[in-house]
């Protein structure tokens, strides 16, 4: 069978979209009954305002600025104003990462953890992982929510899981090898870190055995991906999600974009001048995401400040659902450096698919006088030094010029020197407005 | 087939509410029928009428 739940999978469009309506007005009067957020932010709103999804644009949007001065001194402790139902149900804590401010304290209960779950479910089967996998999990998954997730609902599929925390990476090379693990979730950076990890043990990448990865955690460019697959010999598979709304869309076998989880996740794609059209396939636009059966921690209309490029609502796969094609970045990521739009990502790909030489790299951004200045940080392979690396940075400024249309400094930096990341990777630093 | 199996839903439903009520005295019990009305929410949510 092809499908986590065959049903759901291949409704036609106008029968989905009609449940998440119906399942959108059911969690509104949710919300605004049960969580003091939206019972203030919902007020000049009635139920019987939302008769068509046209009307859904009629609510307002939650940001995560909200979320967290909703939290912010308010009880109940910790969860504030955000908390969907009793507190006495809550069973589980979890919190975003805090890359970008305070993070926010998301309660769970168990019926919101099995919704969750049986969401990332549709995440892992239609990425191909079946109870023949061994899945290690190269992490210590702390209070952060997307490696219990894919623990949970792996072992819901039927796979057979391996926590891999409280190891260091040669640990982990070691306990997969043990262990004969098949398949992985990880971040990508981490996935690559692990691979020169084995290299420099003197272990082959393809030799572990691991036929199936899922990106995680991170943004997973398609350059990334193809490299991750090259590096194992396996597959690899990207998703995307976060701790306030859960993973929302996942990579199928056709490896053509990312379906949306439906009938789970109501999700807006919205131009981003405006936030006020769905944009056409092909467009890029703002993720907006309403969850549509989690009760403990309601949110409706979330702007994730994603930006993805719409895709088809069929595929080869035969399902119906919705499709992201690519995440372009996030809104904030995207700068204006001398004029020019850049996105981070831009330099991710380039490096990726270009330069296997690079191991690790970072961008910095200064502003020296009036200028904005890019530096390019870059470790090499050990073995390449000299005339070689000198090649690789004059090559990689040149290409970086046709890619950003943006000049830039590369630095080769000794073997070591640049931090290596498990879980978020930051590599681009805008210090423009820390130093003036 | 989708209507026999929310039909069944429905029967399940019915027997972990009878259940939690005859083990109004008994924890483990109660707690597993009220982990049954769980997977039943999202039983009910993943097979909608449409």
């Amino acid at each position: 069978m092809n499908y986590w739940n065959p049903y759901t999978e291949t409704l036609p469009r106008e029968k989905l979209e009609a449940i998440e309506f119906s399942y959108f007005q059911n969690m509104f009067s949710y919300a605004k009954a049960n969580s003091n957020l939206y019972r203030d932010k919902l007020s000049g709103i009635e139920i019987g305002d939302i008769k068509t999804k046209e009307d859904i644009k009629k609510v307002p949007f939650t940001y995560k600025e909200e979320l967290r001065k909703w939290q912010e001194n308010v009880e109940p402790f910790p969860y504030g104003g955000l908390l969907g139902v009793p507190i006495e149900e809550v069973c589980t804590f979890r919190q975003t990462s805090g890359t970008t401010g305070k993070p926010v304290y998301v309660p769970e209960t168990y019926e919101s953890w099995q919704w969750r779950i049986e969401s990332w479910c549709h995440i892992l089967y239609m990425a191909g992982f079946r109870p023949r996998h061994r899945l290690f999990l190269p992490f210590g998954y702390n209070i952060y929510v997307a490696f219990w997730e894919a623990h949970y609902a792996a072992e819901k599929l039927g796979c057979e899981v391996i926590p891999g925390g409280a190891l260091d990476t040669k640990g982990r090379i070691n306990k997969i090898i043990e262990l004969r693990a098949n398949a992985m979730a990880g971040t990508p950076t981490y996935c690559l870190n692990i691979a020169q990890e084995a290299r420099e043990m003197g272990i082959d990448p393809r030799s572990l055995g691991i036929e199936r990865i899922l990106g995680a955690g991170e943004p997973l460019p398609e350059a990334t991906r193809r490299r991750i697959e090259d590096t194992y010999g396996c597959h690899c598979f990207d998703h995307i999600g976060s701790t306030e709304t859960c993973g929302f869309a996942g990579m199928c076998e056709a490896k053509e974009g990312l379906h949306i989880i439906e009938p789970f996740f109501l999700v807006e794609l919205l131009d981003r001048e405006t936030l006020s059209q769905e944009v056409a396939e092909g467009e890029q636009g703002v993720i907006v995401i309403t969850p549509l059966g989690r009760r403990s921690f309601p949110v409706l209309r979330f702007n994730t400040m994603d930006v993805a490029i719409k895709g088809p609502d069929s595929c080869s796969c035969g399902r119906t659902s919705r499709k992201l094609m690519e995440i372009v970045g996030r809104v904030d990521d995207i700068r204006k450096i001398r004029g020019v739009l850049f996105s981070p990502k831009t330099v991710e790909q380039l490096v990726r698919a270009e330069f296997p030489e690079i191991v690790e790299y970072e961008i910095v951004v200064v502003r020296e006088g009036i200028m904005d200045e890019i530096t390019l940080r870059c470790e090499l392979t050990p073995q390449l030094n000299g005339a070689a690396a000198e090649d690789a940075a004059r090559r990689l400024k040149e290409r970086h010029k046709i890619k950003t249309n943006l000049t830039c400094n590369v630095k080769i930096e000794p073997t070591g020197t640049l931090p290596r990341f498990a879980l978020k990777a930051k590599r681009f630093h805008d210090m423009r407005e820390v130093i003036k | 087939m989708m209507d026999e199996i929310r039909k069944e839903l429905k029967t399940l439903e019915e027997s972990a509410e009878r259940l939690k009520e005859l083990a109004k005295n008994n924890n483990a019990v109660k707690k597993n029928a009220d982990i049954i009305l769980t997977q039943l929410y999202i039983l009910k949510f993943i097979t909608p009428v449409v």
